[in-house]
């Protein structure tokens, strides 16, 4: 059954079943509401229904469910952490498959090829967890995938991690693959997908495609054959558009020539398999100096940026962008409660600020500040007009006051939602081409100040993507926020950029990603999604929907 | 492993074959045959207006008691206060006592380093006790070493057991890292041994003896100028007095608490339970709480016959603080939690769940019981 | 005038733990910090230099530690320390509460000499002791106050407020006198900058060994320890006892209400 160096993929079938009346499920949608409402939203608060809620312990246990559902036609919605912010795991209907029970770790290896080691989960183990583990080295009684793995691994004295930050740690590693996570550190690290080896995907059919990267290529036609395990044929052309991957993108499937099966399933937000199974290289983590530098102006903080992000010395993990719409907001918590985000003062006349990660070593912390210190006087401020941290906890308590900013921004939203409880804020996820960012940056600004409305910007200006978030204090203004999106949806396609780096499209973005893509291009992506899952049961409603005309 | 040693010894003195040795000059052994009995500071605390004796020594007491089984020898207490304080003493003969020395000064009316220090040491010259124990209080913890140092002694600190070898040895067991390993010490070279031993970790004797024992009068020598501190003002803090080490039921609040606001659930819940409440360390960091209510290793040991713990993981420095509690109960959404180790009963689950419906039972039990 | 703080370097808190099956320490992924209280202590020494600009404060840092904790050190002298020496000989190592007050009598008056006040932690997060600022202050014939939380410096005095059981206490003492420190002056830590950074690592940081102190070698490190460790092992748990899951928080609820009854407590 070896799988050769072809568009053909041979599946495989579960070998052991189990009885469906031995998983844990929860039947009855009232019962669901009262008891396991958390499972019915995620962090866009989106809220949905469902008559099943099924915590499978493993892969055969999924097969045993997606029978059922396939025979009752019902949909399910896979979720595990809920830390995403697009809906995507909010079930519209049927069921929601949670795989926060499948949190082992399955093996450990060395990938002799890419020369990294490798480390086999089951999909709801949390990001927090696999780096634990591998910080602390805590590998007793897990299966050794090549020989002597652990024993080699365990020599070194440097700590592993999995390097993708998505901030949240908290998110599984499924969710993440199923999302193509990205996050700060996607400037040095790139997006989850370059750190998947392999994955186990369920089809609804029940077959396993157990793939590892570098098996299976899409034809000169575009084309994949999977053998069922039934014996039966499974073909499918993948869409002809090519994936944008000049910015950080995660709106719509992964598509381009000759390629790899498996990165059709990496950020293709569940509709076309269940992951059971991931393999994910993981790297020494540099110890890292976090820095906090304020500016006089916006403009001389993207000059920094542009200067810093390539600079082979300084060599930045992440650089993060805070305006002075967003230092202001996080002023006014700091005068209200000088406790409540445990970090000195910001300075009073700050404009703006830049937050990033440099390696740090005794050796070298010399060379790289003086670096950093002539690039400051050209982006007239001082290395004495920051925050620096090195140790654990400085890193923590830095990361934290960067997570503060889009708590505290939901905590408007919250009291301003207990008189119009139809308000929502509204987060773009927009990444732009470094030719035009600053262009992007000014439209932003221009077109939220003329309509007068809330708003901070923050977020990964390293890759040229930042969030704008605009809190609308009534009806009127959130209507005004949701033109001034769909505007800057329609300016960031015009400059070549993505409407969602890194949060997916999910249910919340679905209008947004018709904006990017053009009818025929939905429609190819449509119909991998129909040859994959016939009955359309996997998490029915993201990236797109079926209208009338298309079915 | 070179690179991870902290020079801190402990290889050396637990290395079963003599790898790792270092020579020393030994002691004659008669000499330190001298020293004979135990000396518990008799630490008096100012309740409402009156001087009591404080719990720790009824519990040094008991332990005395304990380890004289091995050892045949006196139990004393060291009584220093302001002139009148006699009437105290007969609680501590029906705990055990034999003898008290009664040091009694005005100037050691209020408690000072410099005046105690000179007092108990030369009690202990005179005396040549082979042990001496302190309650590891606030002031326990000053003078100790203070004598220790005078008096060129071993001291081991914040003991949590104690026992007598087959060479009659005191053996000291205390947590060290952080309370992830124990550590049992011998002060082999010196007499007297000397202790401090964090209050709520022994019992005290369960009953009293109708015994009279002896009262021993020490003049005491102390001059005004040698006590190089003056109290200024005394200030006691209403909000601050609340004793977390001396509640029967403990509910215990953590992290998992998510913010400041929700501690009001928990004070709730200590209403309905006629409960304290206490706090981990991680919310008196985040300011949510205040230290005198912190339960752990750099807080207070605890050992109430209930302690509840709601959203707290159960680190090890918390864990030190409280497992010696009657009844442990833990609710945590994580599993994985150390929490559930100790727990005699866990919920894993959302405490905000939980409580209201639980609170409801408790309001709802109370009405059909009217 | 001349502040001493003396500090240590300890494993980060909640993270060291055993091996069950073999007893030693799992040290990988933990880190060493700088002892909080003795960041305290230096905060305090940082504030009082900054409220008596006239007194011409220097901050000096003093720990005994392994080579490593050279990085306690530096970062005392990032958040302001003027100064630094680290006792540092393997010949320390074992050091008790008596040797180590001992050598760091020796390394203040044979390096530092002349001192007005000095300022240590309450206590260390992985001994808790809390001991060896006073065996020190009675080595160095001075007097100390335990649990200080805010100073006031008066010419040759100073005033101390301390933590009590019951609330406070403001104790005036003359200098030179000892005051560990209980609680930080401001509920904020404070975060150098880059520049800082860069500064601290510019500062005088001494190394010193035995040698250099002229002790006798029976009063340091094991041999002056009168204290002695003879067993190590891990802290009993107790056993488990009943876990249930609290998914259907009415039922949960219910058994926490019966297990209470059944112990009469509700």
């Amino acid at each position: 059954m070896k799988n050769v160096s072809s568009n053909i993929f041979n599946s495989e079938k579960i070998a052991i079943k189990i009885s469906f009346n031995d998983i844990r499920s929860i039947h009855g949608k009232t019962k669901i509401l009262t008891d396991y409402p958390t499972y019915l939203m995620d962090e866009s608060k989106l809220n949905g229904t469902a008559d099943w809620l099924f915590f499978p312990k493993s892969e055969a246990e999924i097969v045993s469910i997606l029978e059922f559902l396939q025979k009752n036609k019902i949909r399910t919605y896979v979720s595990a952490a809920r830390t995403g912010i697009v809906g995507a795991c909010v079930p519209n209907s049927g069921s929601v498959l949670s795989t926060e029970k499948m949190n082992k770790i399955f093996g450990f290896g060395f990938d002799k090829n890419k020369n990294y080691y490798f480390i086999r989960v089951e999909p709801g183990i949390t990001l927090n967890e696999i780096n634990d583990k591998l910080i602390k080295k805590e590998l007793d009684n897990i299966p050794e995938l090549t020989p002597d793995a652990i024993k080699n691994f365990k020599e070194i004295k440097d700590p592993f991690h999995y390097p993708v930050d998505p901030t949240e740690m908290s998110a599984t590693i499924g969710g993440t693959v199923a999302t193509n996570a990205s996050g700060a550190r996607t400037l040095k690290y790139g997006p989850t997908r370059q750190w998947i080896k392999g994955l186990r995907v369920l089809l609804s059919s029940g077959d396993i495609l157990d793939i590892q990267r570098g098996e299976c290529f899409a034809s000169k036609e575009g084309s994949f054959i999977i053998n069922k395990s039934n014996g039966g044929k499974l073909q499918f052309k993948i869409p002809n558009f090519i994936f944008n991957t000049s910015v950080k993108n995660a709106a719509g499937i992964y598509s381009k020539p000759n390629m790899d099966l498996i990165d059709l399933f990496i950020g293709s937000e569940g509709i076309l398999g269940i992951i059971t199974q991931i393999d994910i290289w993981i790297i020494e983590k540099n110890p890292l100096i976090s820095n906090v530098l304020f500016f006089n102006s916006e403009e001389d903080s993207i000059s920094f940026v542009e200067l810093i992000r390539n600079n082979r010395i300084i060599s930045p993990e992440f650089i993060e962008f805070f305006s002075y719409e967003a230092l202001n907001l996080m002023k006014n918590v700091q005068n209200k409660d000088p406790g409540s985000i445990n970090m000195p003062q910001i300075p009073i006349d700050a404009k703006s600020a830049i937050f990033f990660d440099v390696p740090y070593s005794e050796e070298k912390i010399d060379i790289i500040f003086s670096k950093i210190n002539k690039i400051t006087k050209k982006c007239n401020t001082s290395l004495s007009n920051s925050w620096s941290g090195y140790e654990n906890r400085e890193i923590t308590r830095l990361k934290h006051f960067r997570q503060a900013l889009p708590e505290n921004v939901n905590a408007i939203i919250a009291t301003r939602k207990q008189q119009f409880p139809q308000i929502h804020k509204l987060g773009t996820d927009i990444c732009i081409p470094e030719k035009y960012f600053r262009n992007m940056m000014e439209y932003y600004h221009t077109v939220v100040r003329n309509a007068n409305l809330d708003y901070v910007i923050f977020g990964h200006i390293g890759e040229n993507h930042v969030h704008v978030n605009i809190l609308p204090k009534n009806m009127e203004e959130l209507r005004l926020g949701e033109e001034i999106y769909e505007k800057f949806a329609k300016k960031a396609v015009e400059y070549g950029g993505s409407i969602s780096a890194e949060h997916g499209i999910g249910k919340i973005k679905t209008d947004y990603l018709k904006i990017m893509y053009s009818q025929k291009d939905l429609d190819e992506m449509r119909l991998i999604k129909k040859s994959l899952d016939p009955l359309l049961v996997l998490n029915y409603g993201n990236i797109f929907n079926f209208d009338v005309e298309t079915e | 492993m070179l690179d991870n040693c902290t020079l801190c010894g402990s290889c050396i003195n637990v290395c079963r074959y003599n790898a790792l040795s270092i020579e020393r000059a030994m002691i004659p052994l008669e000499d330190l045959k001298k020293f004979e009995g135990i000396i518990i500071w008799g630490e008096l605390e100012n309740k409402s207006g009156q001087l009591q004796f404080k719990k720790v020594v009824y519990e040094l007491l008991g332990k005395a008691l304990e380890l004289n089984k091995e050892l045949n020898e006196q139990i004393s207490v060291a009584v220093l206060g302001p002139p009148g304080i006699s009437a105290l003493i007969d609680e501590l003969f029906y705990y055990g006592t034999d003898i008290v020395y009664l040091c009694e000064h005005e100037l050691l009316e209020d408690f000072s380093n410099d005046g105690y220090t000179t007092v108990f040491t030369s009690l202990i010259i005179d005396k040549k006790p082979s042990i001496v124990l302190y309650g590891a209080t606030i002031k326990g913890r000053e003078l100790a070493p203070r004598i220790a140092a005078r008096l060129n002694l071993g001291l081991t600190a914040d003991c949590t057991g104690l026992s007598i070898n087959k060479q009659k040895q005191l053996v000291q067991t205390r947590p060290a890292f952080g309370g992830n390993i124990m550590a049992s010490i011998l002060s082999p070279y010196t007499r007297p041994q000397m202790a401090t031993v964090r209050p709520n970790t022994f019992s005290k004797v369960k009953s009293k003896q109708s015994k009279k024992g002896i009262i021993e009068k020490i003049s005491v020598k102390l001059e005004k100028q040698s006590i190089r501190t003056k109290i200024i003002e005394e200030i006691s803090s209403k909000t601050e007095s609340i004793n977390i080490e001396d509640a029967d039921i403990l509910i215990s609040v953590g992290r998992g608490i998510g913010s400041k606001e929700n501690i009001k659930l928990v004070h709730e819940l200590a209403q309905e339970l006629k409960g304290t409440v206490s706090s981990s360390r991680a919310l008196v960091e985040l300011g949510w709480t205040k230290h005198p209510i912190q339960v752990g290793q750099s807080g207070k040991t605890i050992s109430p016959k209930l302690y509840i713990a709601l959203g707290i993981s159960g680190a090890i420095q918390h864990l030190v603080g409280m497992q010696t509690s009657d009844i442990i109960i833990a609710i945590n959404s994580d599993p994985e939690a150390p929490i559930f180790k100790v727990a005699d009963f866990g919920i894993i689950g959302d405490l905000f769940e939980i409580i209201p419906q639980f609170l409801k039972l408790c309001r709802k039990n109370k009405e059909s019981s009217l | 005038m001349k502040i001493i703080v003396t500090i240590k370097q300890v494993p980060e808190a909640n993270k060291v733990a055993v091996n069950p099956e073999t007893g030693t320490l799992i040290r990988e992924g933990v880190e060493s910090i700088l002892n909080p209280f003795c960041e305290y202590a230096l905060d305090m020494a940082v504030k009082l230099k900054i409220q008596n600009p006239d007194l011409n404060v220097e901050i000096i840092v003093i720990s005994m530690g392994p080579p490593q904790a050279k990085y306690a050190l530096i970062r005392c002298l990032e958040l302001g320390a003027d100064k630094a020496y680290l006792l540092s000989d393997r010949a320390f190592s074992g050091s008790d509460v008596w040797a180590t007050a001992l050598t760091l009598k020796e390394g203040i008056l044979k390096k530092i000499g002349n001192f007005d006040l000095i300022l240590a932690g309450k206590q260390a997060i992985d001994g808790d002791t809390a001991q060896v600022p006073a065996e020190l202050a009675e080595n160095l014939g001075i007097p100390h106050i335990y649990y200080g939380f805010d100073i006031k410096i008066d010419k040759k005095k100073i005033n101390v407020k301390k933590e009590t059981e019951k609330g406070y206490k403001v104790i005036e003492v003359r200098l030179p006198a000892l005051v560990t420190i209980s609680k930080g002056p401001s509920t904020i830590r404070r975060l150098p900058s880059m520049k800082d950074m860069i500064e601290a690592r510019k500062k005088p940081l001494e190394i010193i060994n035995a040698k250099s102190l002229n002790m006798d070698e029976n009063k340091i490190g094991l041999n002056g320890s009168f204290t002695q460790v003879v067993k190590i092992f891990s802290p009993p748990t107790k056993k488990a006892g009943e876990i249930i899951d609290g998914n259907d928080s009415i039922n949960a609820a219910e058994k926490l209400f019966m297990f209470l009854k059944e112990k009469l407590i509700v």
